[in-house]
Order: structure tokens, then C-alpha cells, then sequence
């Protein structure tokens, strides 16, 4: 018997924070626009240049850099929809983006798990993919499901299997970060129409949708750009991710990192409207340091307003966005530094108005996989799902009665009123368990021990047998056609 | 020993460049009308003679049997319109001043912990004045801090405890010192003698007083006797003080948010009417710390999912009445530093900043503010920061842009030789606790790092002594306190 599922718990909110003035947005645009103008962005791929050159667009054959005009910009941006629907194998899950909903998923995509049952760190696999795709499943709070860790046991057709993984787990929205090309994305199209039962039922309700990144400085990836186009043709969303490193990558300073980064999400998004307009794109920019010490990558520097002012950008586009939360530089699960840097994310991202955010559970910048995680980012996140949530001032709440009764130096530990809200006055997350000994328990047992409870029993709702059935052809197809190329 | 004298490194408000409101008008008003609801109608238990007269003087109905007063609407209105808006908190240095002018959030160190986990042989023991002064040095160094708490008890001297944490705190920072433990009219008029000391006269006590007082109101709608009484004195000197109600839903105050933000602002409220009565104009300030009651164990929890929103929400009440507020900030539930500290610190710190506090209290305990861990601190400080940028406005100036560097890049390029990288990575801020090299391999533990720059502070830096005739002055008081209380 599949577990009752509990419904999802979306960041709703009705505050919001401007972080960049009109004209700092403006700025920004116009530095985008400039930098496509002018420097250009490199797209390799033959079929890209020719879809660009086809539209009016200054292609240099020779170095693969297209120009873009700003009029041709905002021309095929003109058909960008600002909202669309993230479908899900159950329709009650189908997340439709709207204003002052924020939905979250996970981190993805690691490549080392520390071991369910042993605790050894070890390379990931296939059934690590499953097994976070069902804890996602049971959480309310994640809207849709990345693949958290790479199918490693699976080989050059690992991204397929993360899917299947996924489909089999969860009955939630399936984004992947990892598909890449045109025959992969072909294959992940073909599996994902299996879920929906039809190619017009899946462009109506899109069960799946893709995240490709960009290369910086300028540069598109050829099998990400090619692979984007299959999706942006059968009406699944594409996102496009720039993840710019200030010093290394991009500029030293944040703005002109954001121009940058801005400038290659833009050209592969215009060039998704120029070939199949109105396809359902996002916009998504992480934005990173370089130690200067060490040439590393660094996710998380004092500062972390780049984490929400890309989401100004992109609605400034008329553009929903990927915003960036959790994905701690530190080593452990559970430590200070994995919530100092992170357990602001939640509740910025909610106050900024993202329309989807990942990633939530993992370490070491995004590659290493703690089961744990998941439940410490997840009570981060309840955190701010309750601070941005409006307070109830009633006759009810503000309770007068109940203070008349009670007097000067009384106690309200008899009222009927507090017999009647005081389950709902506490509303507890991992730190306030009490253990055995009467104290609190630390909250990191509490997570592990909430991952195993959900381990033994949640029963994600299954895929229908002759699904499964089909999404094993395909892909068995598909690894003999992939590891054959 | 002759230590050098080091310079206090310049303090790093909160300076937000957002604000947010979290509580429509009509919100607050419900809420200040509740509160005169209960003023008036349910009234304050104030056990104090002397208070309970000046009420009776202003228009307060006073209950002398039942020590009950109760607030007419407008009475309350009346007394609240001299209360200031703004002021200055004084520092030794002109340059430490707080002007509390609604631009900014200045923050100080928890208190008032009666444990430390001790500095050398980290055993966990009863606190000390020596922790106080230790204390008050890592802070007169941290820019984090832009006042003092006295951070844990002075329990070595029992009797005249709050004296005590008063002279290690001016002698060991030039910021401005607030105590949360001065209690009845003697221990307070000792303890303004000690800021006269400081202040050096009486208009610099008045114009820049380098003291202020926190006193603690009795949940549910009770004043404790000394506390009013030690305030009057403090507001009669010019010296800004403070009261903060810590109500807690389902015991001492209703099982609901709303309903305990009334009764704690309305014991909060009862009190600054008693100083604007006495002393029209005194510097006051507001501070309501709700909490939630675990059902299991009656605690006071500060921190849970939902009661984070709280402290910002009283900030806007605060504001609502025409006076600062000093916010909770911090104040971990948490045993140990670690996950749980920073998980309930920063969405908390950076509500109160947007939504204006001017004040805030508590980094640096743990285990509900009853516990040192001296490294705690330094851990705070580094979420403090991250709040302190976030809320700040990004740059984007031609030369942030930097248009014309990545033209000069172009596509497939890379930024390192570039000048403008030079110049400007050195500018990014980084942590100084996390991502530091370990010799041979990985990372330290920002714990550790953060223990050793406890360890540094202590080894380096001795903020400017006070005077010789001022310690000797403070020594003078302290000893004719303790003799007179037979310490």
C-alpha cells in the first residue's frame, strides 16, 4: 500500500523584497545587452548558428561567436511565457508557477554518498538516485525532484538511469541536470512520454524538464545546446544555468559577473524562442569566488546577496527563475558551517519570489551526499515557510478574554483557550526533540533517524507496470545506442 | 605584565538598504489597541509604593490593596508622546557613539549566563568577573559589537554582582556598556556613581551616557519592585533604560502569537508610562522577547520553527508606540555552538535589521543564554557579517560592470591576469572561520579557528585603559558597595 501522501508545502508568501532598484535592473539589462552586442557569445554547434543566422542574427562562421541586436533580443524574448505548468505523474502534484509561490527541490547532482547503512563514503549509483527520489517524494517541502547523485554504475548513459531512478521513486515533477545532447535528450523525451501517456498530454502537463548549464565566460556547450532544442521542441521546460566565478571566469565584481552570466542564459533562451517560439524556458545564475588563495571554487563568501538578485533579473526579462539555495562548501553534514551558510537561503529566496529553487542535501559544493542533509536543509527551509507566512491578529489570537481571566500574576496553564491551541503553539523541528534523558537530542540523530524512518516506510505510489516496463526498453535502447556512439 | 595599547577597530553597524513590513497597519493597530484594552481594563500588578504613586499622581487608577494599576487609553497616550524617538548611547569615545537614528542596527554580546566552559582547560564552571572582563576585551575588538553586555554573572562577588560586571566591562572596552542585571535602588545608585565616573560630568552622562539599564518586566502583567525603582533612578540621571517582557505562549501568557505579544507589550508599555510620568522625555527603549512554550518541558523556546518572526514583529510594535526597540537577536536554544546556533540565528538577525530595530542583544551564549562557550562569539560575529552584506545594496557602478573587461576577455577567455581582478577579489569578503587550508590537506574546523582567534584577541589586543584616577575612583565605589553590603 503506497503511503497517505501529505500535500506540498510551497513557500507562500505575500511580503516581497526589491533588492535592485529599477535602475539598477535596467543597468544590468543593458549591460547584457551590450555584451551581446558586442563581444558576442560562442555557440558550437553548427545547427544553432544556422537557427541564429536564419533569424537576422551576426553569425562569425569561423570562431562559432553570434551577436545578437538588442531588437532581435527582446523580439524572441517577446514569446518567453512568464508562467507554466511543471506536470507531475500525479496531477495533484503539478506545480503551475504563479506569483508568490516558491517551490523547491534538491541539490544534484554529487558524486560521492555516504553509505545508507555502513556510513563509508563511497562513489554514488543508480540506487542512490531511487532512494533520495523516494525521501523527496515523502517531504512537503520539495515541489519537484532533481536527481541528488549521479548513476555512476550506469556508465555514459548515467543521466537516463537518474530519471528512471526518479520516475520509479516519486510521483513529483522530474528536472534533470544532467542530460546533455541530442540523442540522450531524444531518449529522455521518449521516457518521459511514457509517463504521460501521450506527446500532447505531455506538453500540456511537461512531467519533466531540463536544466543545461552554460560554459563561462560566453561560451554554450555543444551537447547542451543541441540537447535543449529536443526539449524546447516537445514543450518541456528548458532552463539554462550560468555559474560565473568571480576572479577566474567572470569579473572580480558581482555586477559584471551578473552581466556576463546574464548574457549566456539570454543568447540560449532567445535562441529556444527563435526555434520553437513560446517553449518554456527559465532563467538561472549561481554565481561563485575563486579563493584567492587557492584558485577553489567557493559557493558561499560573506556575502550572499548574489543569491537573489539573479531572480530580479530574470522576471526583469518577463522570465521565471532557478534560484540558488543551500549547497554548503562544508565537509559534513550537521556542522555550524553548513548552516551558517545556508539557512538564510530558504527565506531570501521565498522573499525575493523565485518560482523554483534548488538544492537541498548536499556538502562540499554540491558533490558529496549525506542522507541526513536532506532533513536539516528541510527544517531551514520549514523555518522561513512559517516566518513568511502573514500573522493571524483575531479576536481568537489576540485571546482578551483569556487575559481578563487570568489577571496579574496568574498562569495560563488551565484555560480552556490554551487547552484548545497549545498543540498548535509549538510547531517543532529536529532541534527540539527531547530525548530519554529529558534534554534535547542533537538534531542531527533526529534527521538521521527521520531518513531511516522514511526509508522503511514511505511507499512512494508505483509507476504502473507496463511504464516501468517501457522505460526499461527504452532503456536498454538507449545504453546500446549511447555507449555504442 | 605591560601590555601594548591597541586601537578598537571601528564598528561595522548593520546598515540596511531594504526594509520590510511584516504587520499591516491595521495589524498594529489591533494589536496597540489590545494592549490599551488590557492597560486599562485587566491593569499591572506593581509592587512598588513609589511607583504606585506616581501613577496615582498622572491619572493611573491605582489599586493600593492589590498593588493593581490600571491605564486609561488616554493617560497612556499621553505619557508615551514625551518618550524620545531617538537618541545616543555614549561611548567612552565619541567615535563608539550609538545614534540611535532608525538608519542603523547596532548589536551586543547575550547575556546574562551564569556558566563558562572555561578559557584554558575547557571545563564547564560557575562564571566570574574575570569572564566578564575577558569578554568585554573580545567584544571592545570585534566590530560586530557596537556595545556590551556583561555576558555572564560575576558570581565571585555574590552580593554586588552587577557592580562588579559593570567596572570589568568599562575597564576592559571603550564601548558603551548596558546592564541587564541592576536591581533596586541601592545597587543603582552605586552603579550611576560609576558612570559619572566614565562620563566624567553630569552633561556627558545626559548628552552621551556611557551606561544603560535593561530591566526585566514579570509575565503575565507584573513589574518586580526593584526593577522599577532602580529604572526611575537611572531616568532620573539622564541614563537610557529599557524594559523587556519574555512571555511565553501557554503558561504565562494565551497559546497564541497574537495574544502574547499583547500581554508582554502591555507589561513593557505599563512601565515606559511610569518613566515618561516621572520623567518626562527620559530615554527609554522597548524589548519583547516572546517565547513558546514546549508542552512537554514548560521551556521558554526562542528559537523554533515559527518564533523566529517574532522578534521582528515586536520591533514593529515597538515602533508603532514611538520608541526603540532592542531586539532579540541570537540567544541560541541550542547546547552547544555548532548546526543549531546557526540554523536559529540569521533569518531572525536579518528581519529585526530590515524592519529597523536599532538595537539587538545576544551573540555569544548558548543553551538559552545561560552558557559560555568563549568561541561562540566569534562564530556570531561571522553570521552577524553575513547578515550585515546581505542587507546592504549591491554595487553596480561602471566599474563593478566592468563591460569593458569582458569585452577584452571575450568569449572562452579567463580573468586572472587581468588589473581589474587584481584590484578587486582583494576586495570580496570571505569568512575568516571557514575555508582555511589545513597543512597537509582539507580544511580546519571553523570551530577551532574560531577558538584560536579567541585565543589571538586575548594574546593582542588591550583597548585603551580608563584613566588612573578613573579605575582608582570605580575601585573606590566597588570597595564602599561590597563593605556596605558585607562582601
Amino acid at each position: 500500500m503506497p503511503t497517505q501522501y501529505p500535500p506540498l508545502e510551497p513557500l507562500r508568501t505575500t511580503y516581497r523584497l526589491r533588492f535592485l532598484t529599477d535602475k539598477q535592473l535596467d543597468d544590468l539589462q543593458s549591460a547584457t545587452l551590450e555584451i551581446m552586442k558586442k563581444t558576442g557569445v560562442r555557440f558550437p554547434s553548427k545547427k544553432c548558428l544556422t537557427i541564429f543566422a536564419d533569424h537576422g542574427a551576426q553569425v562569425d562562421w569561423e570562431s562559432q561567436i553570434v551577436r545578437l541586436k538588442p531588437d532581435l533580443v527582446f523580439k524572441a524574448l517577446a514569446t518567453v511565457p512568464r508562467y507554466f505548468m511543471m506536470g507531475a505523474r500525479n496531477p495533484d502534484y503539478d506545480l503551475q508557477l504563479e506569483e508568490g509561490v516558491t517551490y523547491f527541490t534538491t541539490d544534484g547532482c554529487g558524486v560521492e554518498t555516504i553509505d545508507f547503512d555502513t556510513r563509508e563514503r563511497r562513489p554514488s549509483r543508480k540506487a542512490d538516485v531511487g532512494m533520495m527520489a523516494k525521501i523527496s517524494d515523502y517531504l512537503p517541502s520539495i515541489g519537484f525532484v532533481w536527481p541528488m547523485v549521479s548513476a555512476q554504475d550506469h556508465g555514459v548513459s548515467a543521466p537516463l538511469h537518474e530519471i528512471d531512478a526518479c520516475w520509479n521513486n516519486s510521483v513529483k515533477h522530474v528536472q534533470s541536470e544532467t542530460v546533455m545532447g541530442e540523442i540522450p535528450c531524444r531518449y529522455a523525451v521518449e521516457m518521459a512520454t511514457v509517463i504521460a501517456g501521450s506527446r500532447e498530454e505531455l506538453r500540456r502537463r511537461p512531467q519533466f524538464s531540463l536544466v543545461v548549464c552554460t560554459i563561462a565566460p560566453l561560451v554554450q556547450d555543444t551537447a547542451g545546446i543541441e540537447g535543449a532544442l529536443v526539449l524546447a521542441e516537445a514543450g518541456l521546460p528548458v532552463g539554462f544555468l550560468a555559474m560565473p566565478t568571480l576572479g577566474t571566469t567572470a569579473p572580480a565584481t558581482m555586477a559584471g559577473a551578473f552581466a556576463m552570466g546574464d548574457a549566456e542564459i539570454i543568447s540560449a533562451a532567445v535562441l529556444m524562442q527563435l526555434y520553437a517560439p513560446g517553449a518554456p524556458v527559465f532563467h538561472s545564475l549561481m554565481q561563485a569566488w575563486a579563493d584567492p588563495r587557492t584558485g577553489g571554487y567557493v559557493s558561499y563568501s560573506l556575502d550572499s546577496r548574489t543569491r537573489y538578485a539573479p531572480v530580479e533579473m530574470a522576471h526583469h526579462w518577463g522570465m521565471p527563475s532557478l534560484g540558488a539555495c543551500y549547497g554548503t562548501d562544508s565537509h559534513e553534514a550537521g556542522t555550524w558551517q553548513g548552516a551558517a551558510e545556508v539557512a538564510l537561503d530558504p527565506y531570501m529566496a521565498g522573499l525575493v519570489g523565485a518560482d523554483i529553487v534548488t538544492g537541498m542535501g548536499l556538502s562540499e559544493t554540491y558533490t558529496l551526499l549525506y542522507p541526513e542533509q536532506v532533513i536539516m536543509d528541510n527544517d531551514l527551509y520549514q523555518r522561513a515557510r512559517y516566518q513568511l507566512m502573514n500573522l493571524e491578529v483575531n479576536e481568537e489570537t489576540l485571546a482578551l478574554d483569556t487575559v481578563h481571566a487570568v489577571g496579574p500574576g496568574g498562569h495560563y496553564l488551565g484555560q480552556r483557550h490554551t487547552r484548545n491551541h497549545i498543540r498548535e503553539s509549538l510547531v517543532r523541528g529536529i532541534t527540539h526533540q527531547i530525548g530519554e534523558d529529558g534534554k534535547y537530542r542533537d538534531p542531527r540523530e533526529v534527521a538521521i533517524e527521520k531518513i531511516d524512518w522514511i526509508r522503511k516506510n514511505h511507499i512512494p505510489e508505483p509507476l504502473e507496470n507496463e511504464k516501468q516496463t517501457e522505460l526499461r526498453r527504452i532503456l536498454v535502447a538507449a545504453d546500446k545506442e549511447i555507449c555504442k556512439g | 605584565m605591560n601590555n601594548v595599547e591597541s586601537e578598537t577597530p571601528a564598528l561595522q553597524p548593520i546598515i540596511p538598504a531594504y526594509h520590510i513590513r511584516i504587520l499591516e497597519d491595521e495589524q498594529l493597530d489591533q494589536l496597540q489597541s489590545a494592549t490599551l484594552e488590557i492597560l486599562e481594563q485587566v491593569g499591572i500588578h506593581c509592587p512598588s509604593e513609589k511607583a504606585l504613586h506616581i501613577y496615582a499622581e498622572h491619572g493611573g487608577l491605582v489599586d493600593f490593596s492589590r498593588q493593581v494599576v490600571r491605564l486609561p487609553r488616554q493617560i497612556v497616550l499621553e505619557a508615551m508622546s514625551h518618550a524620545p524617538r531617538f537618541y545616543t548611547m555614549g561611548a567612552r569615545q565619541p567615535s563608539f557613539d550609538l545614534k540611535l537614528d532608525g538608519k542603523a542596527l547596532y548589536c551586543a554580546t547575550d547575556g546574562c549566563g551564569v556558566e563558562t566552559i572555561d578559557f584554558k582547560t575547557r571545563q564547564r564552571r560557575p562564571s566570574k568577573k574575570e569572564d566578564v572582563a575577558t569578554m568585554a576585551r573580545v567584544s571592545d575588538y570585534l566590530s560586530a559589537l557596537s556595545f556590551y553586555w556583561p555576558i555572564v554573572s560575576a558570581q565571585d562577588f555574590p552580593k554586588t554582582a552587577p557592580l562588579h560586571e559593570i567596572d570589568a566591562s568599562f575597564n576592559n572596552t571603550i564601548k558603551h556598556v548596558q546592564s541587564e542585571t541592576v536591581m533596586g535602588e541601592w545597587t543603582a545608585r552605586y552603579a550611576i556613581e560609576m558612570a559619572d565616573v566614565v562620563a566624567g560630568n553630569e552633561q556627558v552622562r545626559r548628552q552621551r551616557p556611557p551606561l544603560s539599564l535593561l530591566i526585566c518586566s514579570i509575565a503575565p502583567l507584573a513589574q518586580d519592585r526593584d526593577g522599577l525603582e532602580s529604572a526611575l533612578l537611572f531616568a532620573e540621571a539622564g541614563l537610557p533604560v529599557g524594559f523587556m517582557s519574555m512571555v511565553n505562549t501557554g503558561s504565562t501568557a494565551p497559546a497564541t502569537i497574537a495574544g502574547t505579544l499583547v500581554t508582554g507589550d502591555a507589561e513593557i508599555i505599563s512601565a515606559l508610562v511610569l518613566i515618561q510620568m516621572a520623567f518626562p522625555g527620559a530615554p527609554v527603549y522597548h524589548s519583547l522577547l516572546p517565547g513558546v512554550m514546549h508542552p512537554h518541558t514548560g521551556d521558554y523556546l526562542g528559537s523554533t520553527l515559527e518564533g523566529s518572526q517574532l522578534y521582528p514583529v515586536a520591533t514593529e510594535i515597538a515602533h508603532q508606540w514611538g520608541v526603540p526597540t532592542l531586539a532579540g537577536i541570537f540567544g541560541t536554544d541550542a547546547m552547544v555552538p555548532g548546526w543549531q546556533s546557526a540554523a536559529e540565528a540569521e533569518s531572525s538577525l536579518l528581519l529585526c535589521a530590515l524592519t529597523g530595530a536599532e538595537t539587538g542583544s545576544g551573540l555569544g551564549l548558548v543553551e538559552s543564554c545561560m552558557l559560555l562557550y568563549p568561541e561562540s562569539i566569534m562564530l556570531d560575529a561571522d553570521v552577524y557579517h553575513r547578515i550585515r552584506i546581505e542587507s546592504s545594496r549591491l554595487d553596480t557602478s561602471p566599474e563593478a560592470m566592468a563591460l569593458d573587461v569582458i569585452k577584452e576577455v571575450g568569449p572562452r577567455g579567463h580573468y586572472l591576469a587581468h588589473r581589474h581582478t587584481r584590484i578587486n577579489l582583494r576586495r570580496r569578503q570571505f569568512s575568516d572561520l571557514t575555508g582555511q587550508p589545513r597543512q597537509g590537506g582539507g580544511y580546519r574546523d571553523p570551530l577551532e579557528v574560531a577558538r584560536e582567534k579567541v585565543d589571538w584577541i586575548l594574546e593582542n589586543h588591550h583597548p585603551q585603559p580608563l584613566e588612573k584616577a578613573q579605575k582608582e575612583e570605580l575601585t573606590r565605589i566597588l570597595n564602599a558597595a561590597d563593605r556596605e553590603k558585607g562582601h
